[in-house]
């Protein structure tokens, strides 16, 4: 093995541009969240006020709503992408004619830009002339608008999002469940296991780091999620779908309330870094250690 | 597991295509409806459709500028991702470095940050930070390769580092053995064997890059301008120009259809990320 | 197509042919010889007057002067985000900023713009023989500072209007209906009640014929600003709250505890009048900005509606985007009692004039050029044909050009309404704090469409916040 300094040679070039481009912004970021800063207060400057943002930020029940929101819809929507992804890849251990094209369909909303699948939908689920609502009305009699109820809303956003990235899931669970090795599995029919023992007690833990990987890259791209919701409810009706990514775009842009808004943005970073950690310390780090 | 019956699976599959395609299909439908007839009561089924919206978004010479704008910064973006993810996870896998582990989930926390307030410190680094006489990181299509790093660069190294750690250490050490300099050990013995997990890596880095709106419509003005914001110039004040917005989406497709054709074989043997190590 | 719209089009390519062909043109060049090469660029909304601009009004300078004129347009949201993050930094990019009627006195009060008016007057060499501050309408007041001087040039103006369908209104059929059913004959109407019964009236007309129509547009988005923007700017004036029922005078009282009137009894009644509107309201209402309110008017969803005026000129003549071309009739809004004479009185307004201009940073490098520019688009010669490409007018002597009146006729009265009566609208109050308090107020007023909170409840909390978020602004002592 050669020295290390070969290794911190090919890391440089990674770290000096996550530097430039991802610390030095977040330093810029946290410096301002320590001030009171609106360009259109009366006093446009800069104004250090200590850690009152901070202080501020407990009791700010719009904020703490949309964490309630934000938390529940990641709940929801990686939950089902997971349950509807690992179904999929099942499905798709099998050889069927077609399987390949079939596989192609399934990737499709991948590739598509958050802002575009948002705005198909907010055409799809237009009240009343949507295609959804108008045949959910016309074959079931069901009005759905997501302009006035906010479960229809947030199950339309759900909905969105499971359309759009369980490809993703199912991918990468099809690429852990090519690779497990088959040695476990006779052996747990010759022992004389069932199918959800096997599936419990070999399958998933076996996949389990592919799932975390893929629940941190689904946890971490809700949580920012703010084109697809932008375009379809604006964060309506009322605060329903105002998740995180939502209130900190309408605290940061139209409210040019810098100050608040990047405390806002330290927290919600520093919560998500938490809840990673704590997937990754607990799901990941004892196996890498074992191995 | 083939004893399953075809037919179940492809009904099954039929169904699940149904759902996937739907919304993409609405959206080409949008496409060549005319204006007028949008906001009347919808027809699943399209009847003589109107290609105005076509022919309006191909000859836009704009449009066709953000079209080149994005394909180069998708792609320069994508590369420079792969490159520089596989650099960095030959080293994390390889060496014994104090922290690394710390330093790998740090990578990952770059990707968490909610953009939007990211988006003041980026403006005033790109223009008056970064910024060598008239030349200004801002608008330019370098700016935007760098800045898309920090949301790529981390699923990179993320995507990359199982496979790394997959490759069994013995190859290296034997080609050393050999003989071999680092150098081509790394671009020759190892590169070649990441294959899968590189074009999964490019693929994806490629399709978040090409898809990504907020930075690019705060951080582009005139030469840089991407294919998604110029969505946004038609989301009129008179009206949203769905048509022409659904036209645009389509181009945006083509694409990203063809660049994922052409990897798709390589995507399932490259994703494993946390996979079981082979 | 309608004629209007066949000129537009080619005015697009007629007044890029024979240009402007006269005498002027001599100073164009010889003002701009010190300029030439030197590209300008500005950032506007994505509307009609600004893509005029971008494809007419830019390249015929370029033309004429060698001056190269870059527009970037984008949407509403993003346009202002940009043009304060170049300001604030002092970055130069733009030489051309779109300023919104209400973002001006946001601008004026960070210095953010150049006195055009001292920056001609300096620079003798550059004043056009053809501009004249004095051929505006009243509209460029809204963008004059303190001195009098001229900080934007007006580039759009309309006025926010009661449309109407004229071939239902129209309809002898229809009218005996309704004058069954109500009493009275049908009318536009000018009290708030009658505008009601008449959406009640053409909601269950189009339940019973089983009509896609509806009785009123409401532009009531749960989760966009547009609903709070129709309730203070077109509602709440035509019951009498004024100025979203904040006195500036009485340090930004809003609740009535503190001498505002946000929260008065009017108000509440105003805001229920509204939300009442929705039962008639096409099902979309709760989804809709000013954008969808336009186009559920243009597919003929909607008997009657308050429309924005830059959506009338589209819906009344633009038959590849509206089904209801030559149905359309222009009038005043409904009004409460009194209001008029208090408006006449200069003591209100009855409605919303909107608009913008084109403004100079302060931080712009390339003054003298844009400056050029912004006459260029200022003259009365280059308005006939953008008022007829895009429906607006900000200089005088446009309402008499021959194309403008041929407009009007297929607009149904619009620019004759704008010209005599658009005295009695008003631009947003001068607050430098607009987009700030609005979004602090908006998601509680979001809370009372969705009725999570009631008027009352809803009022009384958004006066609270809107007194809370000026104290911690720093406008309220």
């Amino acid at each position: 093995m050669q020295s290390n300094r070969l290794g911190w040679i090919l890391l440089a070039p990674t770290l000096v541009i996550l530097f430039f481009f991802g610390v030095l912004p977040f330093i810029y970021v946290v410096y301002v969240s320590f001030h009171q800063w609106n360009p259109f207060a009366a006093d446009p400057t800069m104004i250090f006020n200590g850690a009152d943002n901070f202080r501020k930020i407990v009791f700010d029940t719009e904020f703490l709503n949309s964490v309630g929101v934000t938390v529940l819809f990641v709940l929801f929507a990686v939950i089902s992408e997971l349950v509807v992804g690992y179904i999929l890849a099942q499905a798709f251990m099998k050889e069927f004619p077609g399987k390949a094209i079939f596989r192609t369909i399934h990737t499709l909303p991948l590739i598509m830009a958050p802002i575009i699948v948002g705005s198909v939908w907010k055409l799809m689920m237009t009240p009343s002339i949507g295609i959804i609502p108008h045949y959910l009305n016309e074959w079931f009699g069901i009005t759905v608008n997501i302009g006035m109820s906010p479960v229809a809303a947030f199950t339309t956003i759900i909905v969105m999002d499971i359309w759009h990235w369980t490809p993703l899931v199912t991918l990468t669970l099809i690429a852990a469940l090519v690779s497990l090795p088959p040695d476990p599995f006779k052996q747990a029919q010759i022992d004389g296991a069932n199918k959800r023992q096997i599936f419990f007690h070999i399958t998933v833990p076996m996949i389990a780091p592919a799932v975390v990987a893929t629940v941190f890259i689904r946890l971490m791209d809700a949580l920012r999620t703010v084109d697809e919701v932008w375009m379809l409810t604006g964060g309506g009706p009322g605060s329903a779908t105002r998740f995180v990514g939502v209130h900190i775009f309408k605290e940061v842009f139209p409210k040019t309330n810098y100050g608040y808004g990047s405390t806002i943005s330290v927290i919600v970073l520093y919560l998500t870094i938490v809840a990673c950690w704590l997937l990754y310390v607990t799901m990941l780090a004892p196996r890498n250690k074992k191995e | 597991m083939k004893k399953n019956n075809p037919i179940i699976a492809i009904v099954f599959w039929s169904l699940v295509s149904f759902l996937t395609l739907f919304p993409i299909y609405w959206l080409f439908v949008i496409s060549v409806k005319p204006a007028v007839q949008l906001f009347s009561t919808p027809d699943v089924m399209l009847s003589d459709p109107y290609w105005g919206n076509y022919a309006k978004v191909w000859g836009d010479r704009l449009l066709r500028s953000y079209m080149v704008n994005s394909l180069v910064i998708s792609t320069g973006n994508a590369l420079l991702c792969t490159i520089l993810g596989f650099f960095a996870c030959y080293a994390l896998s390889r060496f014994k470095m104090a922290g690394k582990e710390s330093l790998f989930f740090w990578t990952i926390t770059n990707r968490m940050a909610p953009p939007a307030v990211f988006l003041l410190p980026l403006f005033l680094l790109m223009t008056q930070v970064y910024a060598v006489g008239d030349f200004r990181l801002l608008d330019t299509r370098i700016g935007m390769i760098l800045v898309y790093c920090t949301f790529n660069l981390p699923f990179a190294i993320w995507t990359l580092r199982p496979t790394l750690d997959g490759i069994p250490k013995e190859l290296d050490e034997a080609a050393y053995v050999d003989g071999a300099s680092s150098w081509k050990v790394i671009t020759e013995i190892v590169f070649p064997l990441c294959r899968p997990g590189l074009a999964v890596t490019l693929i994806l880095t490629w399709v978040f890059a090409w898809n990504e709106y907020l930075l690019a419509a705060t951080l582009t003005n005139f030469n840089a301008r991407t294919l998604t914001t110029g969505l946004s110039e038609y989301v009129t004040t008179t009206g949203t120009e769905w048509g022409i917005m659904a036209t645009i989406s389509v181009f945006t497709l083509i694409p990203a259809l063809i660049v994922f054709g052409l990897v798709q074989k390589h995507i399932v043997a490259g994703l494993t990320f946390g996979a079981v190590k082979g | 197509m309608k004629t209007v719209f066949k000129l537009a089009a080619s005015a697009l390519a007629l007044s890029f042919a024979t240009g402007m062909a006269n005498a002027d043109d001599a100073f164009w060049k010889e003002a701009a010889a010190p300029y030439e090469g030197v590209t300008l660029r500005g950032v506007t909304e994505s509307s009609p007057p600004s893509l005029y601009i971008r494809e007419v009004l830019a390249p015929e300078f370029e033309e004429l002067t060698g001056i190269r004129v870059d527009i970037e347009t984008t949407s509403w949201d993003q346009m202002f985000d940009k043009a304060i993050k170049d300001m604030e930094a002092g970055t130069g990019i733009y030489d051309m900023v779109y300023i919104e009627q209400d973002i001006v006195y946001s601008y004026l009060a960070r210095d953010f713009l150049t006195d055009t008016t001292q920056l001609l007057a300096d620079n003798p060499a550059l004043k056009a023989p053809t501009y004249d501050e004095a051929n505006f309408t009243t509209f460029a007041d809204y963008f004059k500072g303190e001195n009098g001087h001229l900080y934007g040039i007006p580039m759009e103006a309309f006025i926010k209007i009661y449309l109407y369908r004229t071939d239902l209104f129209g309809d002898p059929d229809i009218q005996a209906a309704f004058k069954e059913k109500t009493g009275r004959d049908l009318a536009p109407a000018t009290t708030h009640a009658e505008y009601t019964e008449i959406a009640k009236f053409f909601y269950e007309y189009g339940q019973e014929n089983d009509l896609q129509l509806w009785g009123a547009t409401v532009q009531g988005h749960t989760g966009h600003a547009a609903s709070w923007y129709e309730y203070v700017e077109t509602v709440a004036p035509t019951f009498g709250i004024y100025n979203w029922g904040i006195d500036a005078d009485n340090n930004y009282a809003a609740s009535v505890a503190n001498g505002g009137e946000m929260n008065s009894d009017t108000a509440k009644e105003a805001l229920q009048w509204w939300l009442d509107l929705r039962q008639y309201a096409p099902p979309e209402s709760n989804q809709s900005t000013w954008t969808e309110v336009g186009t559920t008017f243009g597919a003929g969803r909607a008997a009657q509606g308050l429309v924005y005026g830059e959506n009338a000129g589209w819906i009344a003549a633009d038959d590849t985007k509206s089904l209801v071309v030559g149905k359309v009739g222009v009038a005043l809004p409904p009004l409460a009692e009194g209001v008029m004479e208090e408006v006449e009185n200069g003591e209100g307004y009855i409605g919303y004039y909107d608009g913008g201009a084109f403004g100079l940073p302060s931080t712009s490098k390339k003054k003298e050029a844009a400056a050029l520019f912004l006459q260029y688009i200022g003259q009365n010669e280059v308005q006939p044909d953008w008022a007829v490409a895009a429906p607006r007018v900000t200089n005088t002597a446009t309402y008499d050009d021959p194309k403008v009146q041929d407009m009007n006729e297929e607009l149904g009265g619009y620019y004759d309404m704008l010209k005599d009566k658009g005295y009695l609208f008003a631009g947003a109050p001068a607050y430098p704090f607009h987009a700030q308090l609005r979004e602090a107020m908006a998601p509680t007023f979001y809370n009372i469409l969705t009725g999570d909170l009631t008027v009352s409840e809803g009022l009384d909390k958004m006066a609270e916040i809107a007194e809370a978020t000026l104290t911690e602004l720093g406008y309220r002592k």
